[in-house]
């Protein structure tokens, strides 16, 4: 796992607040239940800080953040320089 | 308001070039269509759905995700008399042969002619789409609009079905309420008056779904009837982004906006303040809390973190809602500087007495309430106890509206209908008090759990979980527990395992059933408790008991009180 993966895993295990939970950059998060979709904006806000970018808002949908890999993938895909 | 007969003859009579709906995805990404231009697209979407058969009085399902093409195709659909009733658009995290079953539920229940859907609807999900004989599958994305005024003149009158509104987020228990024209019509003059409407001044911010009531009646029917713009959003994009809200409203000068109380703490604690601090609030003449009871700490919450940005002290407002009255029972008013009373209340007697006795702000213990407002005109309540016999003010009971606009019952549900009117009233199942003419809403009689502004059944989560093999035949209770966090309910479920055994393998166990509960409803639970076998408290019938197992639960994990 990259550092910047590693750092949005710590996120999510203090999210669901389950310091044993295991997760790696393919596991199901939305679609499983662990997350719900209020806390996607925490995800998002990370995920901006971590990147550096900015993503638009309307261009990013909970299932582009299902997991720690989709979530670069979206950034990469949506995201633009910060202003 | 001008008086008129149908929905549409309200439509109709907009000034066409006024501008009616944007739908917002971002700064750079917008459409906006005038009222002309709306008719033009619901009028195409009438002759689509004409031809292809749908006549007065057939029942329409519009299946789409929110957008234009949704709100046009519900309206074209009123247009030939037809009465459309929105449903949840499928969310990715439903598993499709279990969306199916709710779908088909439903349209067998409305007994619908067609369900309309849009050009992208899932090929995953349409394969397991099934409905019953007689009801068609229509696509109806991208239909042009058109101008011939002329060719869906119908004859409707306002005792026809206008639509039907369903009162409850989940597809096993939804109620479809029916609605006639006069009735909408009637609720919206009583509401443009509460809110001193004005068609040349408002304009009106949502992200609120149009299936719910909140969404269709305050943000899509008040503005189509009223002549008021609205700003959209989708509440998908709305909730990965809730600081959206406050860039719209400064974009647009809006003035009115209607939220479910998380909505109050959600968006300013997720939205960076070096974003929030670009935007004036000083265009609001209301944000009104509304479908969820209204909590005071969301309130201060919202007001002490945007006060900076010119919003006004008295801007945050609220309303006691229903679909079964259409909308609107009660709301607060506008022109008291400060918003709705208060009320500190003395915390013992609330709970043990049930009772609201006023004490000095601040009093040690005491809770701090808020009411929902007064009356609108023609409407009526009564405060009764668990023996049915009014209650004086301050007494807690179950909350009776009775109204000029009241629904006449749930569509093809006699049974569920005979269970809440009588003699003209309608049992909420609420729980609150009146005070000096105004509504205090505290709570729920009935087990429905209210999650974010959306009603969810217990029934619904506990049939999911209760499959898994690992789980005693029926034992399983789901609830909310109020989150002070989110200023909204948390889901708890507890269940009771076949053998004490499989406890060891709790956590798999419980990943599991989180597993079927999202694939069946789409929504997440907060925390599952396995329990081992006979732990849960059964009712006389021998049935599990939701109050008494939540009591257990409460006293084993004192945990969960005290983050609420």
């Amino acid at each position: 796992m990259t550092p910047e993966a590693e750092q949005m895993k710590a996120l999510i295990v203090e999210l669901v607040r389950k310091p044993s939970l295991v997760i790696d950059e393919q596991t199901p998060l939305v679609s499983s239940g662990l997350i719900d979709s209020m806390a996607l904006v925490d995800l998002l806000v990370k995920l901006e800080d971590i990147t550096r970018m900015r993503i638009p808002p309307g261009k990013v949908q909970p299932k582009d953040m299902d997991t720690i890999a989709l979530m670069f993938a979206t950034a990469q895909r949506v995201g633009k320089p910060r202003k | 308001m001008e008086s008129f007969r149908t929905l549409i003859d309200a439509l109709n009579a907009a000034p066409g070039d006024r501008l009616f709906v944007t739908a917002w995805v971002d700064e750079d990404e917008h459409e906006d269509l005038t009222f002309a231009e709306f008719r033009g697209r619901s009028r195409a979407q009438a002759r689509f759905l004409s031809r292809q058969g749908i006549v007065t009085g057939d029942r329409v399902v519009i299946l789409m995700p929110q957008n234009i093409a949704a709100m046009a195709a519900f309206v074209g659909a009123m247009m030939i008399g037809a009465v459309p009733a929105f449903l949840a658009y499928p969310n990715f995290k439903v598993e499709p042969s279990k969306y199916s079953g709710g779908l088909e539920g439903v349209t067998a229940n409305l007994a619908a002619r067609a369900v309309v859907i849009d050009d992208e609807f899932p090929d995953e999900l349409l394969g397991h789409v099934q409905l019953r004989d007689g009801c068609k599958l229509l696509r109806a994305g991208n239909i042009a609009a058109t101008d011939d005024a002329e060719l869906f003149v119908c004859d409707i009158h306002g005792d026809n079905l206008a639509f039907i509104q369903h009162s409850a987020g989940t597809t096993g228990l939804q109620k479809g309420v029916a609605l006639t024209h006069r009735a909408v019509l009637t609720q919206i003059r009583h509401l443009a008056q509460a809110l001193r409407i004005d068609a040349s001044a408002d304009r009106i911010y949502s992200w609120l779904p149009l299936y719910h009531d909140m969404g269709l009646i305050a943000c899509f029917m008040l503005p189509m009837i009223c002549h008021v713009p609205v700003i959209m959003q989708s509440p998908l994009d709305w909730v990965m982004q809730p600081g959206t809200m406050l860039q719209v409203i400064n974009d647009y000068q809006c003035t009115l906006a209607w939220l479910p109380n998380f909505a109050f703490q959600f968006v300013p604690r997720r939205t960076p303040r070096e974003r929030s601090s670009n935007y004036s609030l000083a265009s609001v003449r209301a944000l009104i809390n509304c479908s969820e009871p209204v909590r005071a700490a969301s309130l201060n919450e919202f007001r002490q973190s945007f006060a900076a940005l010119g919003l006004k002290p008295g801007a945050l407002q609220s309303s006691y809602a229903m679909a079964e009255n259409v909308f609107a029972v009660t709301q607060s008013d506008l022109t008291q500087p400060d918003g709705p009373p208060h009320l500190w209340a003395d915390g013992q007697r609330f709970r043990a007495g049930h009772e609201a006795v006023p004490v000095a702000e601040g009093t040690p213990g005491a809770l701090e309430l808020v009411s929902s407002g007064r009356l609108l005109p023609k409407h009526q309540l009564r405060i009764v106890s668990e023996a049915g016999r009014a209650l004086a003010d301050g007494k807690v009971g179950e909350v009776l509206v009775r109204s000029d606009c009241l629904f006449q019952g749930y569509f093809h549900r006699p049974d569920l209908t005979a269970d809440v009117l009588h003699d003209g009233w309608y049992h909420t199942g609420d729980l609150g008090f009146l005070l000096e003419g105004e509504l205090y809403v505290v709570g729920r009689k009935k087990d429905l759990m209210i999650i974010g502004g959306e009603n969810l059944y217990p029934q619904d989560i506990e049939e999911a979980a209760s499959a898994h093999p690992a789980i005693h035949d029926g034992r399983m209770v789901a609830f909310g527990i109020y989150n002070a966090n989110l200023g909204t309910e948390d889901i708890v479920v507890v269940g009771e395992v076949e053998r004490e055994e499989l406890l060891d393998n709790a956590s798999q166990i419980e990943s599991e059933i989180r597993g079927r509960i999202v694939a069946a409803l789409g929504i997440a639970v907060r925390t599952i408790y396995l329990k081992p076998p006979r732990w849960i408290v059964k009712s006389t019938a021998g049935k599990p008991a939701r109050s008494g197992t939540r009591e257990k639960l409460l006293r084993e994990h004192p945990e969960l009180n005290a983050e609420s």
